[in-house]
């Protein structure tokens, strides 16, 4: 059953219902796995972008991506900001999975990487750097 | 009436409409799983039922953004890229030389499908992070706003990601259609 709580607000009276962990059956888990999760997935979304930029601002790099040629650097960009977010989820899972790190720090972190990521993929801005 | 589709159109179809169409739509299905897993929203006994429908949900739809931006790279895109032989006139089965050709519309190439071309591969990597953490913690979401929050922020983002990469392809579809 619910803990039915009764909470008074300037006069009014509210219900709410808490659930606790026990309640509901659930054995928690520390935040490391999910932080490695989204951690990864942001340093996939940034290489994407770094590679993207990196490849319109110089030739050599924009050859090597070239890895399939029917695909064209778009190939290497996409195969390797894959494989780093894989390299990366594998790396930072052994390290936090059991662990409980700092929440909004780590949202930080991620949200500073997917916003670079994002940039580096717009045309307005890898263009800037146009060879 | 006969309805023919070339392999191209096909494959082209199976990308842009079924994959990313069954993505897209599939999206608010998801947010509303994940918003309403509030303990004033949900029973005991509904819950169940409720988080297996969502871990389901969340996997099939990551693992669709997967095939979807897949398909698009490897087979659809070297279609749309490929350059015509040297004096070739007629441009209409080369559909980035053709956007290019015309002042009009060559920035449907350079802008639309530069951005298209990027940014689709975010969606499916947002997304695997939100179906793990679903599979993962499963009920615990109920009790953890944190994560119930940072996987509502990261399906919205690996859906804008996904309207974007949709919305540009549609448009670029029709102004040079792979046939």
């Amino acid at each position: 059953m619910a803990n039915i709580r009764v909470v008074s607000e300037g006069g009014e009276t509210i219900d709410e219902i808490a659930w606790t962990a026990q309640e509901l059956d659930i054995h928690e888990r520390p935040n490391g796995p999910a932080v490695a999760a989204i951690i990864s997935a942001a340093i996939g979304v940034f290489v994407l972008g770094l590679l993207t930029t990196l490849s319109e601002a110089n030739t050599d790099v924009h050859d090597f991506l070239d890895i399939k040629n029917r695909v064209g650097p778009l190939s290497g960009k996409t195969t390797f900001s894959v494989i780093v977010y894989l390299v990366a989820w594998s790396a930072l899972v052994p390290v936090l999975w059991r662990r409980t790190v700092p929440f909004a720090s780590a949202m930080l972190v991620a949200a500073t990487l997917v916003a670079l990521g994002l940039v580096g993929t717009f045309p307005k801005f890898f263009e800037l750097f146009a060879d | 009436m006969i309805l023919e589709l070339t392999n191209r159109e096909t494959w082209a179809a199976l990308h842009g409409i079924i994959l990313g169409g069954v993505f897209l739509l599939a999206f608010a299905g998801g947010l509303a799983g994940l918003w309403s897993l509030r303990p004033e929203w949900v029973t005991v006994q509904g819950l169940q039922e409720r988080m297996n429908r969502l871990r389901l949900g969340v996997f099939s739809m990551a693992a669709v953004a997967w095939l979807t931006v897949i398909t698009g790279t490897w087979i659809v895109y070297p279609w749309y890229r490929a350059k015509p032989p040297e004096g070739t006139e007629d441009l209409t089965d080369f559909p980035r030389s053709l956007l290019l050709s015309n002042p009009d519309t060559d920035q449907w190439h350079k802008f639309g499908m530069e951005w298209k071309e990027h940014v689709a591969w975010v969606a499916p990597i947002l997304a695997t992070a939100v179906a793990f953490i679903v599979l993962y913690y499963g009920k615990q979401l109920i009790v953890d706003k944190n994560l119930r929050y940072a996987s509502i922020v990261l399906w919205i983002l690996a859906f804008s990601a996904a309207a974007v990469a949709g919305l540009l392809g549609a448009l670029i579809t029709k102004s040079a259609p792979i046939q």
